[in-house]
């Protein structure tokens, strides 16, 4: 990272959900929700995570913003470690990394004007007070292409995408160093997610933030993201710069993915080789030795089975967990 | 005629006009897409279809025809017994769509006992069948098994089977795939794809997804606010969108075969509630042609290309829209 300290830095990290001893049974196998994570994301970059439902990409950005604790691994925030941090550090610590949830509505309280939203988490951080917290607010508002007169209004007075931008707002009011966006515009009309996927780099470009983009829409990520983790059972399968990833997957799940999405164009799509992904996804609780995609592998063979795969560098940089990618 | 056909259909809630002046058919083996943003009225018109409006909602004109028979005409009992056996409908979350004490087997008998009268042994036999046919593995099994037990995808197809077990010759599949990942989304659409082609079903596909209506649709009619704004073949909307909305739409969904760009085309604003409905155009406040007319006078739909058929002063000048975000 030419000596820059990562915004953040996963190592090995592991987040596994369940296993409590009892007297009379055997300790039940953990859900292995995340196993074995590593990750950085440099200022001002942003890193998309994406996988299918189940694969732990919403569990690890959890344990990013400190939600839930991870079951082992480390997680610095610009050089902090917050895995084990007690509430004191945590509260300082996450200043810096803030969350953007897909749905706005549920992400706002009905019943608090979205003023005294985004003034909230100045006041719990003793930023800003009295006429300067309300210029703060007024700011961070027409940051995100709202007025300030919006203020005093609540959260029903708005459309999805109004307010997807207060929760923004909210998320950028501390100038976090990392905005984790667990699917922000999933939950968005179509006409409306362009103009937050739009409104996401400008105040990147303008703040500098960096982003850690959970989402299942390989399109979406392919504008945004300037380099991309693939998900699979609590693991990274692949991990490269946006147009290699792209370009060039490798990981036969990356393929099965970019195969399965369905181009807007009734030409393009039909001239598509469909994926013939067979089956569906394994249970976290039991997953399968090996290579955990080796069920649904159409290349897969005995060493699949047998041996899991690391991530290995290829010559273009991406890293790729596969016997024979 | 054979088929579904929707003519002028018009359905007000608390005095607001949420769908307005709907037509649209639908023929056996084909797929019409009814594709739109929430609250375009896509799904109001699908429950409309079935005869399950909300006690609020009124059809205030229009006709809604199954192989010539007017539906308004017919009592509760009579509809009854054509929903599920001549029309029916699967629902975006399968797992809400199925009664959770309730086994897989049983449940897709019932269908069909409510409109065979058979043993429940051979009703059994008969779900089995389609559990195989809608490609489940392991069927036997399956029947015995809970909703719980089954993932989304597979209670997608369970859902199907119920819906196609008495051989409707439509079916109404409200976002079908939405609740879905993208490699099993593949796979329903796919299995629908099949069951089109040996069934002879004829489907209106409600969805939001540009992706999905290109994959499967053979016409597409694409509402905004409670009114079609373009109707016609899928390629021929897909190449050349006759109405700023849908020009709009295309551009602004980010694409894998485009190269990423530095921004999207955006549509302003978000789409008025119905209570806000002014008259003229219904996309005017938001659309880069609207002029003076569009504010005062409503666009009829008219005939651009045969069978495509869009409402707009200006459709004439969309493609400058296509160009310009592109």
């Amino acid at each position: 990272m030419n000596g820059v300290t990562p915004v953040l830095e996963l190592n090995d990290v592991a987040v596994h959900f369940g296993a409590r001893a009892s007297l009379f049974k055997p300790l039940p196998s953990p859900v292995r929700a995340v196993d074995g994570i590593d990750l950085s994301v440099a200022p001002g970059e942003t890193v998309g995570l994406v996988g299918e439902s189940g694969c732990g990409k919403s569990t690890l950005s959890n344990a990013i913003v400190g939600l839930l604790r991870p079951t082992r691994g480390s997680i610095r925030i610009q050089g902090q470690e917050i895995a084990g941090a007690n509430t004191a550090l945590l509260r300082v610590v996450r200043r810096n990394v803030q969350m953007i949830f897909q749905d706005p509505a549920l992400s706002l309280n009905p019943r608090a004007t979205i003023g005294s939203a985004i003034a909230e988490p100045l006041a719990v951080h003793g930023i800003a007070r009295g006429q300067a917290l309300k210029d703060r607010v007024a700011n961070l508002l027409e940051q995100v292409g709202l007025k300030a007169e919006h203020a005093a209004r609540y959260p029903h007075q708005f459309s999805g995408g109004q307010r997807q931008r207060v929760v923004i707002a909210r998320a950028l009011a501390l100038e976090p160093a990392l905005v984790v966006c667990d699917e922000p515009v999933s939950a968005l009309d179509v006409s409306v997610r362009a103009q937050i996927l739009n409104l996401l780099v400008d105040l990147q470009r303008r703040m500098g933030v960096s982003y850690l983009f959970v989402s299942h829409d390989l399109a979406v990520v392919r504008h945004i993201c300037d380099r991309v983790a693939v998900m699979y059972l609590g693991r990274i399968v692949e991990l490269a710069s946006r147009d290699t990833l792209f370009s060039n997957p490798r990981h036969y799940y990356t393929r099965a993915l970019m195969a399965s999405v369905l181009e807007p164009d009734p030409v393009a799509q039909r001239a598509k080789t469909r994926s013939m992904l067979s089956g569906e996804l394994p249970s976290p609780s039991n997953v399968p030795s090996g290579c955990a995609f080796h069920t649904r592998c159409p290349a897969a063979t005995a060493v699949c089975t047998a041996e899991r795969p690391e991530l290995t560098v290829r010559p273009d940089g991406a890293l790729v967990a596969c016997h024979h990618a | 005629m054979a088929g579904l056909t929707v003519e002028d259909l018009s359905i007000d809630i608390a005095g607001a006009s949420v769908v307005d002046g709907v037509s649209f058919s639908v023929g056996g083996g084909e797929v019409m897409a009814l594709v739109g943003e929430s609250g375009c009225g896509k799904s109001l018109t699908a429950f409309a279809l079935l005869g399950l409006l909300p006690d609020a909602a009124e059809v205030t004109q229009g006709h809604i025809l199954l192989d010539g028979l007017d539906l308004a005409s017919l009592s509760e009992r009579e509809l009854r017994r054509l929903r599920g056996s001549k029309l029916s409908i699967i629902f975006q979350e399968p797992t809400a769509s199925l009664d959770p004490l309730a086994t897989i087997g049983s449940q897709i008998a019932e269908a069909y006992r409510l409109h065979h009268k058979v043993s429940r042994r051979e009703a059994l036999a008969k779900a089995r069948a389609m559990l195989v046919s809608v490609g489940i593995p392991d069927p036997d099994r399956r029947l015995t098994q809970y909703p719980f037990e089954l993932s989304g995808g597979m209670c997608q197809r369970v859902m199907i089977a119920i819906a196609l077990i008495c051989g409707p010759d439509i079916l109404i599949a409200d976002e079908p795939t939405t609740a879905l990942d993208v490699t099993i989304q593949a796979q329903i659409l796919d299995l629908m794809k099949q069951l089109v082609a040996e069934r002879g079903t004829g489907i209106v596909l409600i969805t939001h997804d540009m992706g999905v209506v290109a994959d499967i649709a053979d016409r597409v009619a694409v509402m905004y606010a409670g009114r079609i704004a373009e109707i016609g073949p899928v390629d021929d909307i897909f190449a050349q969108p006759s109405h700023p909305y849908t020009a709009l739409l295309l551009a602004s969904v980010p694409r894998l075969d485009v190269s990423p760009k530095e921004r999207l085309a955006t549509i302003d604003g978000s789409v008025p509630s119905p209570e806000r409905f002014g008259p003229g155009c219904r996309f005017n406040e938001r659309c880069p042609l609207a002029d003076g007319r569009c504010r005062i006078d409503t666009p009829p739909l008219l005939a651009h290309r045969p069978g495509h058929f869009s409402a707009c002063w200006h459709a004439d000048r969309v493609s400058e829209i296509a160009r310009a975000a592109a």
